[in-house]
């Protein structure tokens, strides 16, 4: 039984059709990658599935329960959380206490809500800047903040958006293992999006391609390297043409 | 019959007075998010101001149009050079409190200066003159006037912001402002002339309504809320919304008259325990708040 | 009760902060032991009043972010419970006053649920509007008195009445206030660490990350403003019991609405000393004004026109309150 099955899920901005019929499933146990050249409606699927917008037309089905019209908290609360662009809960809130407004989803209590944020920050490096507001931060570790209060409402699946934009390769390196970490030592099914394609192609299990709204392939990452449609995608058909034939 | 149809004129042409008074505000919403709390305030002026012109030149009060104007345009501006410029910088609660305490400076200045009595034009070629046009209707000369001038500035308005250049840069810093300024458009200036048209809008109003309505400092609070509810109803920022918005709240506040007239002569017992005459503006209030709910954007609002 | 002690928890603050604190609070409680005079005496009693205001409508307004300008209503709502309560069936305050609080907190539920689908301007304007329509109704029920308003008469009962909150000194109500004045503190020093208070803050900053989050947005909305709803209401209960002369201009007007906003802002919204140190400065400064420059100086509304000025200042200048410019000296100074 597949933790999380989309069917044709459809989503139209008026006349823009971003996301175009999408079917994939994912097992518990698995780590999916999503990528796709810029526009591609990588992070629309992920705010329909974490239901930030309404859907067209399709389904999503989460631990078994049709969750396509449920709104945004109630998905999450199902335990199907994300990270964002901007960052975190607050920045009025120091580190420790953003892991906490996530914590507070499960509990009511403040001292649960913060020993469970205590825990997150532990496994994520961050004991240290416990404390810290998230704006003085250098950029990896903003990430892994946001990672954190994504984490702090203890989900089932963890939706990473775009986590090693801006990051250096000992950075991607850093984060690739706390990922790792994540999915396999806290078990945590994991989806991410990503442009940075060492981490993509090192870390999942499977891909998907989008392009135009419409998904172009899925597989094991080896298979997606090769696939003329995804080089073509990225990078043309003339440079498909070109180098057809050769040999990876 | 007769007195609904009086009672629907009479709120038409209230209504398109009170048109014009949130043409100003709507103006100003379009070009820059702020809400001013003391566009009350500046009718109040522009109403003093016709008033006093009025007396002390011993000329028509509809003459006075333009000083009331000139008076508007340049308070705009000062208001915005001098004071809203800054608020805009700050988190919301900061532009309402501010221009809460615009109002409330312009209110006590006034309240200093003329004292608190009521004041009320006397002479002019229109006060106390009215047509009869049949229906039973009665229309005060000084209403149809105020009407006609209100369509008439309306008409200037739609025609500054469409076909001139000035018009079409307004236009464009409300839709767009970082796009406005790399087009060369100085949005700054563009602020203040949405201020000083605003304003002069407003006081033209005033130097109109003063006509059949008489003034003191209080008056200010009235009009703004029902500037704000017709600005809402209509749309923020949309010139035709105001213009028909105006209409509506117009009608809203006669018909209670109407409400009581039926009760009285059908002796509705119930229907007259309370004259509804007594909260006919409470009711633009609910619609306001009724309509918020259920259509946000007003009839023709285009921003949110 | 792990609650209670989130309440007296402290000691986030800085050290400095908590002594001056003290210091202020065992000022505040000797004070009528000092010669004053009675004008002192009420402008210190409006000042917790204020206070309580203020730290009500900062749950909604400071840390929710949500500007409310129509809490007059409950005030309004709170006092003349307590009013009717007592002229016609001669119900004691501390019966009335809950009973206050519960008609305000369920008013509050009916006009919260569509209010908060409403932001910003669109809100503020919004909660003016109920808040005028409620006075309007008031100030024509004849069971409310209408315009004309109640009047409770001191000379029916046997003052100092504690169950009824009736007393001929003063300095009774003084230190009423005051305990609820010091409960007030406690409330909210829980509520800012509390879940609500969490998710309010998350709320504030996006609203799509606080839904991502698991928060139901909207409800924590309508319970904030429940929160605040309570607070001013049992402040206007006790206001009933004092001024003992209630009536639909002074007690639901929108003066009053944008005085209880205004003390937040100034001291600091979001905080938890802003409203306090906002009404320290205002109620004085607007007593004192009226006092000085006012009618009795033959210049009607110079105090307002001062008053105006300064609340244009502050907006203009340091829209984050008294406050936020602490907290902004202290960052440059940990440089």
């Amino acid at each position: 039984m597949p933790l999380l099955d989309v069917r044709n899920l459809t989503k139209n901005f008026g006349g823009l059709r971003a996301n175009d019929a999408i079917s994939f499933a994912l097992d518990k146990d698995e780590l999916l990658g999503v990528i796709g050249p810029n526009g591609a409606g990588k992070t629309t699927l992920f705010n329909c599935i974490a239901g930030l917008h309404p859907v067209s037309a399709g389904q999503i089905i989460f631990d078994d329960e049709d969750i396509t019209r449920l709104p945004a908290y109630e998905v999450a609360r199902r335990g199907l959380a994300r990270t964002f662009q901007v960052y975190v809960a607050s920045g009025d809130l120091c580190v420790l206490e953003n892991v906490m407004v996530g914590a507070f989803m499960r509990t009511h209590k403040r001292a649960q809500a913060r020993r469970r944020a205590e825990d997150i920050l532990e496994r994520l490096n961050l004991r240290e800047l416990a404390g810290a507001m998230v704006s003085e931060l250098p950029v990896a570790a903003q990430k892994r903040v946001s990672m954190a209060t994504a984490l702090g409402t203890s989900p089932k699946m963890l939706l990473l958006d775009e986590v090693a934009a801006g990051l250096n390769p000992g950075e991607i390196e850093e984060i690739l293992a706390i990922i790792r970490s994540v999915h396999r030592d806290m078990g945590i099914t994991v989806m991410l999006i990503e442009h940075v394609m060492e981490l993509v192609m090192n870390i999942s299990d499977r891909i998907i391609v989008l392009d135009y709204g419409r998904k172009i392939a899925d597989g094991l990452p080896r298979q997606i390297a090769d696939d003329p449609k995804v080089i073509k995608a990225y990078l043309g058909e003339r440079y498909v043409h070109e180098h057809s034939g050769e040999a990876t | 019959m007769d007195i609904l149809f009086s009672s629907l004129a009479a709120g038409i042409l209230f209504g398109m007075a009170l048109s014009l008074v949130a043409l100003g505000l709507t103006i100003i919403f379009g070009v820059m998010d702020i809400i001013n709390f003391a566009h009350g305030e500046f009718l109040m002026i522009g109403m003093y101001t016709g008033l006093l012109t009025a007396q002390a030149f011993g000329i028509d009060p509809l003459l006075t149009l333009p000083v009331a104007a000139a008076v508007g345009f340049l308070l705009g501006i000062v208001c915005y050079l001098g004071f809203i410029k800054f608020l805009l910088r700050g988190p919301m609660i900061a532009q309402l409190l501010g221009t809460f305490g615009l109002m409330l400076f312009l209110r006590n200045l006034a309240l200093l200066i003329f004292g608190p009595n009521d004041r009320a034009l006397h002479k002019g070629i229109l006060v106390g003159k009215s047509f009869d046009i049949g229906l039973g209707i009665v229309i005060p000369a000084t209403k149809l006037a105020t009407a006609g001038l209100s369509l008439a500035a309306f008409g200037a308005v739609w025609l500054l912001m469409n076909r001139t250049r000035i018009g079409k840069a307004l236009t464009a810093t409300a839709l767009n402002p970082q796009g406005a300024r790399y087009m060369g458009i100085p949005t700054e200036r563009m602020n203040a002339l949405a201020w000083g048209i605003g304003g002069a809008s407003v006081t033209v109003a005033g130097a109109l309504i003063v006509n059949f309505w008489s003034v003191n400092p209080y008056i200010g609070l009235l009009f703004t809320m029902l500037a704000f509810a017709i600005v809402a109803l209509g749309g923020f920022g949309s010139v035709p919304g105001a213009f028909f918005a105006g209409i509506v709240v117009g009608l809203i506040t006669e018909l209670p008259g109407f409400w009581d007239f039926v009760a009285y002569t059908f002796e509705f017992d119930w229907m007259s325990d309370v004259p509804m005459t007594s909260f006919k503006y409470m009711w633009v209030y609910v619609a306001y708040f009724v309509i918020m709910v259920v259509r946000p954007r007003g009839l023709f609002g285009w921003k949110h | 009760m792990e609650a209670l002690k989130n309440a007296v928890d402290f000691s986030d603050f800085p050290r400095s902060d908590l002594i001056i604190a003290i210091l202020v609070g065992a000022a505040l409680l000797i004070f009528p032991l000092f010669p004053h005079s009675a004008f002192a005496m009420a402008t210190m009693i409006q000042f917790f009043i204020f206070s309580l205001y203020g730290m009500g409508w900062n749950t909604i307004g400071g840390y929710g972010g949500q500007v409310d300008l129509g809490k007059a209503q409950y005030v309004g709502i709170g006092a003349y419970t307590t009013a009717v309560m007592l002229i016609r069936w001669d119900i004691p305050f501390w019966f009335s006053m809950p009973i206050g609080v519960l008609l305000s907190v369920s008013w509050s539920f009916i006009i919260g649920y569509p209010l908060f689908r409403l932001k910003g301007h669109y809100f503020a304007i919004a909660t003016i509007a109920t808040s005028l329509v409620l006075k309007d109704l008031f100030e024509v029920w004849g069971f409310v008195g209408a315009a004309r308003g109640l009047e409770i008469s001191p000379i029916k009962y046997a003052p100092p009445d504690f169950l009824r909150l009736i007393f001929r000194e003063d300095v009774y109500y003084y230190y009423v206030i005051f305990v609820f004045f010091l409960l007030g503190i406690l409330y909210m020093n829980w509520f800012r660490k509390s879940r609500l208070g969490f998710q309010l803050r998350a709320i504030k900053d996006n609203e799509n990350v606080a839904q991502s989050l698991g928060i139901n947005v909207h409800w924590a909305k309508i319970k904030t403003y429940a929160i605040a709803t309570a607070f001013v209401s049992v402040v206007g209960s006790f206001h009933a019991c004092y001024i003992k002369n209630i009536e639909p201009e002074d007690t639901m007007s929108l003066n009053l609405s944008i005085l209880i906003a205004l003390m937040a802002m100034l001291g600091g919204a979001g905080s938890l000393w802003g409203p306090i140190i906002g009404a320290g400065v205002l109620i004085p400064l607007k007593s004192y004004l009226k006092e000085w420059l006012g009618a009795s100086a033959g210049l009607v509304g110079i105090d307002l026109i001062i008053y105006a000025a300064i609340i244009m200042v502050i907006s203009a200048a340091e829209p984050r309150g008294i406050w936020g410019l602490v907290e902004k000296i202290r960052r440059r100074r940990s440089r």
